[in-house]
């Protein structure tokens, strides 16, 4: 059974078309959603959660129908909204195990889920103090376990690392991927960020204006290319002259000659012996790869942003 | 510890015009708590970087740099005066803060307008028209800043703050909200302002982004700067954390025996399809790796460090 399915799905806003016919169907595994602000993310994350109606089209998720199935499918979905939502006068402790116990957990369960669930997402003394004090790590933790307590099979994150730290951003990263790994909950993370997304997921979903621009395994977006970089330190211009010599095509950038391969060719060798030759520094020899952020290097679409509301 | 930029070095000995910003032992504290912490750098035209942990005195620099807050102790200097009460100074300054300082029932037009009028612009219409041009908001001007997505909100605030042209433009987390098409656009904008000779100090906690945009980066630790300079350099000087290169090869383990009696290399592990090395000196080691590997008989198909990105140079410095 797919994860996530859905069919000519539409939702149309007076004056505003924030999902168009979109159709895609998804295995369970840690998904990245993608597109650009007013693309429909936020919209579809809403529709699949069953809190809104599409305007027409199907979609299901873990098999249950989006639309009439809402109250059923919801103890199975964890979910982590971007805003900031939580109340300020509680503490963890007491937050989490109340949604624990409105997603049917008995009161007792909901204590002891209450108590893994914030270890698991590193908060320890700090749990048994009101949110108000909490920093923007710990609230993005706490925002993150109640998503979890309830042991969902499907989890949907808008945009977890908002406002965190590089250090904050590594460990919700890190968290994301081993929840997603060792407890097997399928998650699908909204995020603008391709290089996160490149960490965490292994599939990527690319919508634009509505529409779905593409659906694949993360691996298929950042395949290698043709292109082989040698970094030199210092200045590239020799290495480039005499490779070029060779008869190779080449290009520099920077401190960086780009070597086009073509079919048959191997020139590892003739790298390495003219940059002995020349006595240089070889910082870096690689084959380049495509870069995600490729898909977005189209010309500006305005009408696309002016969509969202 | 400070590496000192090449910049720096190079203008020291010339009669060299003050620098666009300066920081002489500056402090700021809130009554017990110290918020930046005797910090001194002087920057140049060009696009800076501005790094730390939430909470390490990032923002309340940015205020001090643009005159909206007075030091505790020492001075912020612009082009050689100092910036607190000296308002001629402001008029080549601009700032985008992190809220969103936006009035929501004003058009993106009126909104910059407004700041071109407050500047005293002689010709407000076509400064503004200019700045919204420069963003690329032209198509929703004429919308009320209402109904802007964050990227949109970003850009309009951005366009207020170079109405006026300004040398110096100073931006706290402008990329936040972006998606990934307007971040390409941002950064393309940020640069070309750079080359025309502008001075750009921007904060951000995406490291990939920071590394891709500035020549130089401001680390800032618990209020006291950790570092400043080209990253690269930085990293160069933290002789105490050895260089990690990963390398596949025609035969890792005959690479790996040549490699290991180079005097560069002090320490090599094999894997199952590449070979880990780690050096002491970054530089003895690129110099090195193509001649042992052309001895050995050895192709190189591929040779990265792996420690020499500014995400490692900053958690270096954070942890210390």
């Amino acid at each position: 059974m797919p994860l996530l399915s859905t069919r000519e799905l539409s939702k149309r806003y007076p004056g505003v078309t924030a999902l168009d016919g979109l159709s895609i169907e998804l295995e369970p595994g840690v998904i990245g959603l993608v597109g650009a602000n007013g693309a429909g993310k936020s919209t579809l994350l809403k529709i699949l959660l069953g809190l809104l109606a599409p305007t027409s089209g199907e979609a299901t998720l873990l098999g249950y129908d989006v639309r009439r199935q809402g109250p059923e499918l919801r103890q199975f979905v964890g979910y982590m909204p971007e805003h900031d939502c939580l109340p300020n006068d509680v503490s963890a402790t007491e937050f989490v195990a109340h949604m624990a116990q409105i997603n049917g957990l008995p009161r007792a369960a909901a204590r002891e889920r209450t108590a893994e669930t914030l270890r698991h997402v590193g908060l320890f003394e700090e749990r048994y103090r009101e949110i108000r004090g909490y920093s923007t790590g710990m609230k993005q933790r706490v925002k993150l376990a109640q998503a979890l307590v309830h042991d969902p099979r499907v989890m949907l994150l808008d945009e977890p690392t908002n406002g965190l730290d590089p250090a904050g951003r590594e460990d919700m990263l890190d968290l994301v991927r081993r929840t997603g790994n060792e407890f097997g909950i399928a998650i699908i993370m909204a995020s603008h960020l391709l290089g996160e997304i490149e960490r965490v997921c292994d599939h990527l979903v690319v919508i634009d204006a509505g529409r779905l621009l593409r659906s694949a395994a993360i691996g298929e977006f950042t395949q290698r290319t043709q292109v082989l970089a040698v970094e030199i330190e210092g200045d590239a211009g020799p290495l480039a002259g005499r490779l070029a010599a060779s008869g190779l095509r080449v290009k520099m950038e920077e401190h960086t000659v780009l070597i086009g391969i073509e079919a048959g060719q191997t020139p590892y060798d003739a790298i390495r012996d003219t940059v002995a030759d020349l006595g240089l520094g070889l910082v870096r020899l690689e084959q380049r790869r495509q870069n995600l952020e490729d898909l977005f290097r189209t010309p500006e679409r305005e009408d696309a942003d002016v969509a969202a509301g | 510890m400070t590496a000192t930029t090449e910049r720096e070095t190079a203008t020291a000995g010339a009669p060299a015009p003050a620098p666009a910003i300066e920081a002489v032992s500056v402090s700021r504290w809130y009554g017990n708590v110290v918020a930046v912490n005797d910090v001194s750098f002087a920057l140049g035209p060009g696009i800076t970087g501005l790094l730390g942990p939430n909470g390490a005195g990032k923002s309340t620099l940015l205020h001090m740099l643009a005159g909206f807050l007075a030091p505790s102790a020492g001075s912020v200097r612009m082009f050689g005066e100092t910036i607190w009460k000296n308002e001629a100074l402001y008029r080549r300054i601009g700032l985008v803060p992190e809220r969103e300082a936006i009035y929501p029932f004003l058009t993106g037009y009126e909104f910059v307008l407004l700041s071109a009028r407050l500047h005293k612009l002689p010709d407000p219409e076509a400064a503004a028209a200019r700045a919204i041009r420069i963003v690329d908001m032209g198509s929703a001007q004429d919308r009320a800043a209402a109904g802007y997505s964050k990227g949109m909100k970003q850009r309009i605030k951005i366009a207020a703050a170079i109405v006026h042209d300004p040398e110096v433009l100073l931006l706290d987390e402008p990329f936040n909200g972006a998606d990934p098409r307007q971040r390409l656009h941002m950064m393309d904008m940020l640069r070309e302002m750079a080359a025309a000779g502008r001075t750009i100090v921007f904060s951000s906690h995406i490291l990939e982004e920071v590394e891709r945009l500035a020549e130089n980066v401001l680390v800032v630790v618990s209020g006291r700067l950790a570092a400043s300079g080209d990253f690269r350099q930085i990293r160069k000087l933290m002789t105490d954390r050895p260089h990690t290169f990963t390398i596949r090869s025609s035969d890792d383990r005959r690479l790996a025996s040549a490699l290991v009696s180079d005097t560069a290399v002090f320490g090599v592990e094999l894997g199952s399809d590449r070979l880990t090395v780690r050096a002491a000196d970054f530089a003895a080691f690129a110099h090195a790796v193509a001649k042992v590997a052309r001895g050995a008989g050895v192709s190189l198909f591929e040779v990265l460090p792996t420690d020499e990105s500014l995400e490692s140079v900053f958690s270096y410095l954070v942890k210390r």
